[in-house]
């Protein structure tokens, strides 16, 4: 049986024409070589 | 191979397993291999446009002009998200519907967190009519009716869900959950069909972009057009029950009594005419008695010069005694004499003192041999002419010898009449003796006519 509450909180509201510039803004770009480099960054640390 | 090889082919190898995926429709699959393809290598352009793809097959427009925006950033030449952009960007109507689905959309989850269900179906039904590729719409939707019972109604909704999404987890968790529930039904013994459908509490319908939702017990929307008729018929039947007990009376009685005021007026007219006739009647009889007047002075005036002329020319033949005494006697008859003056009457009574006489003689004895001889008709005709010169000739004896001769003659009734004015203007004439009789007498008359004479010659 499905929970009708539970079910409804895995849906998120969409993004609307108005909120794609904030959207763009705080997305976040960093990927795996970002990440290896701040490891590298920590290590030679 | 340096690292940074090593993640581009990693994010190269999740681009290519989400561009299959995503070949296939599996738009949940495709999404979750370009993120992985992004988290290697955020500007994979490739990877970054392909997702905005997906998320713009799934109905998710917002998201994909993020990822293509992101795109364009990263890399402004030669990138297909410019295009991307630049097509939604010329459909302004089409944006702007796809935005206010995706508002409906967020409204009806607000519905649903408050326990609006009937009304975040009813949005929801707009969203995907507006929007059939909005595939969270769908699922949404589909929830709610499983929510509600309406299993054949989820059952289209996760179909059509399906075919956006082949292997999105929520269509197919929910589209097993319908396939458990209809066993469990079945198991119960309960028919598989729906659960009778809540009647829906509102009723909504859009005017230009709004949508307005009421409650349905207050519209009762299936009925609206049988109720606008009966309130028409109710209205007209109102309206005609006014004016036949308020308004007809007193345009009745308006136009009675313009009626009445007209035939008032119309035999005030009617009696004023009646007066001219009678005024106009009157007139014309006073225009007659003068006229007659007029006729009888004409008359007389014509009478008078008839006369004149008459007088005048007999008196001519009198003095030169030319023609005879019938001929003048016959004219001087038609003289009147009340239209001479002085002269003329003088000349006529002078005519008449000499002609009458001696013509009345003349009548009278040649009337009496005619009567003698038994032509009664010239008798009488020469009687005739006596009595218009003098009726009562010989004391009424030639009178009653005219009756004598009608009588005679078979003329019974000139007889009766000259017999009854014998014996009521001459008295004393003896009406009784007979013709035989009477001729004696006439003779004897004879003879007392001629009794100077005789005695004369017997003395």
């Amino acid at each position: 049986m499905l929970n009708f509450e539970e079910e409804l909180k895995r849906f998120q509201p969409c993004l609307e024409v108005e909120d794609i510039e904030e959207a763009v803004y705080q997305e976040d770009l960093a990927d795996m070589t970002d990440l290896l480099r701040e490891v590298i960054e920590q290590t030679n640390k | 191979m340096e690292y940074t090889q090593k993640l581009i082919y990693q994010s190269n190898y999740w681009y290519n397993d989400g561009l299959q995926k995503a070949k296939i429709r599996d738009l949940s699959g495709a999404i979750t291999s370009l993120k992985k393809s992004l988290q290697f290598n955020s500007e994979n352009i490739a990877a970054r446009n392909l997702l905005g793809l997906v998320y713009y097959g799934r109905g998710e427009v917002g998201e994909a002009l993020v990822e293509w925006i992101l795109s364009k950033n990263i890399h402004p030449q030669d990138n297909i998200a410019g295009y991307y952009i630049q097509k939604i960007q010329e459909s302004p109507a089409d944006l702007d519907i796809i935005n206010q689905s995706i508002r409906k959309y967020n409204q009806s989850l607000i519905y649903c967190g408050q326990g609006g269900e009937d009304l975040a179906i009813i949005q929801l039904k707009q969203v995907v009519s507006s929007c059939p590729s909005f595939l969270r719409a769908y699922q949404l939707l589909a929830l709610l009716y499983l929510h509600t019972e309406q299993y054949s109604l989820a059952r289209q909704v996760l179909k059509e869900a399906n075919k956006l999404d082949t292997t999105n987890e929520l269509t197919l968790r929910y589209m097993h959950e319908l396939a458990q529930s209809r066993r469990r039904r079945r198991e119960n013994g309960e028919k598989p069909e729906d659960k009778p459908r809540k009647k829906p509490q509102t009723v909504t319908y859009s005017i230009g972009n709004e949508t307005i939702i009421q409650p349905a017990s207050a519209i009762m929307k299936e009925n609206t057009s049988r109720t606008t008729i009966m309130n028409i018929l109710i209205g007209l039947g109102v309206g005609i029950a006014f004016m036949w007990f308020l308004i007809m009376p007193a345009v009745n009685k308006s136009t009675s009594t313009k009626t009445n005021k007209q035939v008032a007026a119309f035999s005030d007219k009617i009696a004023e005419e009646e007066a001219q006739i009678a005024a106009l009647k009157t007139e014309l009889e006073s225009y007659r008695a003068v006229s007659e007047e007029t006729e009888n002075a004409q008359q007389t005036a014509a009478s008078t010069k008839d006369s004149y002329e008459i007088v005048i020319e007999m008196y001519s033949h009198f003095l030169n005694d030319d023609i005879s005494d019938s001929a003048m006697v016959e004219q001087i008859l038609k003289v009147n004499p009340e239209a001479l003056g002085a002269l003329g009457r003088e000349r006529y009574d002078e005519m008449k003192g000499t002609l009458f006489p001696r013509y009345s003689e003349t009548l009278y004895y040649t009337a009496r041999e005619n009567f003698d001889v038994a032509n009664y008709a010239e008798a009488a005709a020469n009687l005739t002419m006596l009595m218009q010169i003098d009726a009562g000739y010989d004391d009424g004896n030639a009178m009653f010898l005219l009756a004598r001769a009608y009588e005679a003659s078979g003329d019974a009734d000139n007889a009766a009449q000259w017999k009854e004015r014998v014996e009521k203007d001459y008295p004393n004439v003896d009406t009784s003796q007979a013709s035989e009789d009477n001729s004696d007498d006439y003779e004897a008359y004879d003879y007392d006519y001629d009794d100077d004479y005789y005695d004369e010659e017997y003395e």
